[in-house]
């Protein structure tokens, strides 16, 4: 076991997961049902989660938005990604956060105040803090790799400029 | 000489020495539950003799057992209280409602939330062992010198340890629970009094923060201590001003001091807080307190003159090493700083120290101990020159 991981069962998974004919392409499916006023309900696989918009802009503040869920999104896939490549690399994980900041290029066109550009992020940043069993350069290689193979990050940076950072925590 | 025996000028610390690796590595096991309170407390008994030694040798007048023991200024009481748990940052969010608040206060410290630890009442408190008279009993047996011991103040405790929804089950506002601070604070004072102590310390150094970030009506992170404040300057000092008196008044036979500054945990000037104690000194002259224990060595503090009102009012504890720069003051500043007291301080009334401690967090040591030994070397030497040409 290394960062609470059955190493031996993930490799097991791995190999069975290669052998598929799909596993490539990933395909997903997500239902979104309106709730009432700007409340959603998004079911995947046996999961739901619900999204929601800010008393100020006519929601009810009751869960996060659709962009919030991106950002959060974009940070647990690359501490998803960081520990997995670290657990095969046999690093082993004291903690870890990824702080993300973000901006939208302008959100006025969504609101319908304003015409020019469009309302998606174009720019996120995303620090990793670690504490971890490996020297620093070994740690910011890894951080690298991970934002080379996350699934998230890739989705996104066609589109943002997404800047990864890292500050490895003695 | 002074009233109270010692020579005109003493030279004392401000309480924290750095701490060696070997005692860090320690206190990393400790934390971590890898090593008993018991096994602890024999390596630390090593490092105070060290910093013990360090004083010594250098010449002081009062000295410390340099915080070996504690975590940090304020931190190490969750160790000793009942009802008090050191929880890191990322647990306290998992605990209250205001997550938001949380993450402003980790962009604007740029740290992650596992790194930042608070203690936090989580139940009614009482004391589990005293906070410092078994650290005081341990050094009266090593040295014949007056002995000075740091206690965190009662507004840093109710302020840093009170956190809304999680503390608020065992006290509904910071101000009930302040009623349990004062009184285990007080119980020590006395405790420590009857044991013999000369000086005990109080240290609130987040009165700057209440002055210089008035704005901020939530929670801050300075000196170490997650902050709730309620934004009204006026109230926060008169409330700190109340409970430290309420844990002085009437306690006689044993100084006391308060020690304010405007942070030690970077040696980045710019990170730190700047500006005169010109709001607080009317703050300070009205604590029952002997001694104000303050940083006059570098240009962030402002200057002597905000004590042009009330002169002779109090004992000056005067900074006059910056505990955070390797090059050493010269005996020539230092007879200077004091000279430029002396216009509003009888001889009598002042002690020379350094601003801060020289390792206030234990992980973030300001100094080493060689240089932190040659600046209390220039001190002593500055005040046997203020003795020869003052006294």
């Amino acid at each position: 076991m290394l960062n609470g991981i059955d190493v031996d069962g993930l490799q097991t998974a791995l190999k069975a997961v290669g052998a598929q004919p799909d596993t490539a392409v990933a395909r997903k499916h997500a239902r979104v049902r309106w709730l009432d006023r700007l409340k959603f309900r998004a079911y995947v696989r046996n999961h739901q989660f619900e999204v929601d918009e800010p008393t100020h802009l006519a929601g009810d503040n009751a869960n996060p938005t659709s962009m919030e869920y991106v950002l959060g999104a974009l940070g647990t896939c690359l501490a998803t990604g960081f520990v997995f490549n670290a657990t095969q690399r046999g690093i082993a994980i004291g903690n870890l956060e990824v702080a993300l900041e973000s901006t939208q290029q302008n959100y006025l066109v969504f609101l319908g105040l304003g015409t020019e550009g469009h309302p998606g992020f174009d720019r996120m940043t995303a620090k990793l803090y670690v504490q971890a069993d490996a020297d620093p350069a070994q740690l910011q290689e890894l951080w690298e790799h991970t934002l080379k193979t996350s699934p998230v990050g890739n989705s996104l940076s066609r589109t943002v400029t997404l800047t990864p950072e890292i500050d490895v925590i003695p | 000489m002074t009233e109270h025996g010692l020579p005109l000028f003493p030279v004392t610390v401000v309480g924290s020495w750095s701490r060696p690796s070997w005692l860090l590595d320690a206190l990393r096991k400790r934390q971590g539950g890898r090593m008993t309170a018991e096994e602890f407390d024999r390596v630390a008994d090593q490092a105070v003799l060290e910093a013990l030694s360090y004083q010594e040798e250098a010449g002081i007048d009062v000295v410390s057992d340099g915080e070996q023991r504690r975590d940090n200024f304020h931190s190490f009481v969750a160790d000793k209280l009942e009802g008090v748990k050191l929880l890191t940052l990322a647990e306290i969010m998992d605990l209250v409602e205001d997550r938001a608040q949380y993450e402003r206060v980790l962009q604007a410290a740029d740290a992650p939330a596992f790194s930042i630890k608070n203690e936090t009442v989580v139940d009614t408190i009482r004391p589990r062992r005293p906070l410092a008279l078994d650290e005081f009993t341990f050094l009266r047996q090593h040295t014949k010198k007056p002995i000075m011991v740091p206690l965190p103040g009662p507004y840093i405790l109710a302020r840093s340890m009170w956190v809304k929804g999680v503390s608020d089950k065992a006290y509904p506002t910071r101000e009930h629970l302040a009623v349990d601070v004062v009184k285990i604070l007080r119980d020590e004072l006395i405790a420590l009094r009857d044991a013999g102590c000369a000086f005990v310390q109080f240290d609130e150094p987040v009165l700057t923060d209440v002055v210089f970030n008035r704005d901020v009506k939530e929670r801050t992170f300075k000196c170490g201590s997650m902050s709730e404040s309620t934004g009204d300057p006026s109230r926060e000092l008169l409330f700190a001003t109340r409970l430290l008196n309420s844990v002085t008044e009437g306690v006689d036979g044993i100084r006391t001091g308060v020690h304010v500054c405007r942070g030690n945990w970077s040696r980045k000037d710019e990170v730190l807080l700047r500006g005169s104690y010109e709001p607080l000194v009317p703050t300070m002259m009205g604590m029952r307190v002997d001694r104000l224990v303050l940083e006059f060595a570098t240009p962030r503090a402002g200057d002597l003159d905000v004590f042009a009102r009330y002169p002779k009012r109090k004992q000056l504890g005067l900074g006059v090493a910056n505990p955070r720069s390797d090059e050493v003051e010269s005996p020539a500043f230092i007879v200077k700083r004091a000279t430029d007291a002396l216009r509003y301080f009888e001889p009598g009334q002042i002690s020379l120290n350094p601003d801060c401690g020289w390792g206030t967090f234990a992980e973030r040591p300001m100094n080493t101990a060689d240089v932190a030994a040659r600046k209390l070397r220039a001190i002593v030497e500055a005040a046997r020159e203020l003795r020869r040409t003052v006294g």
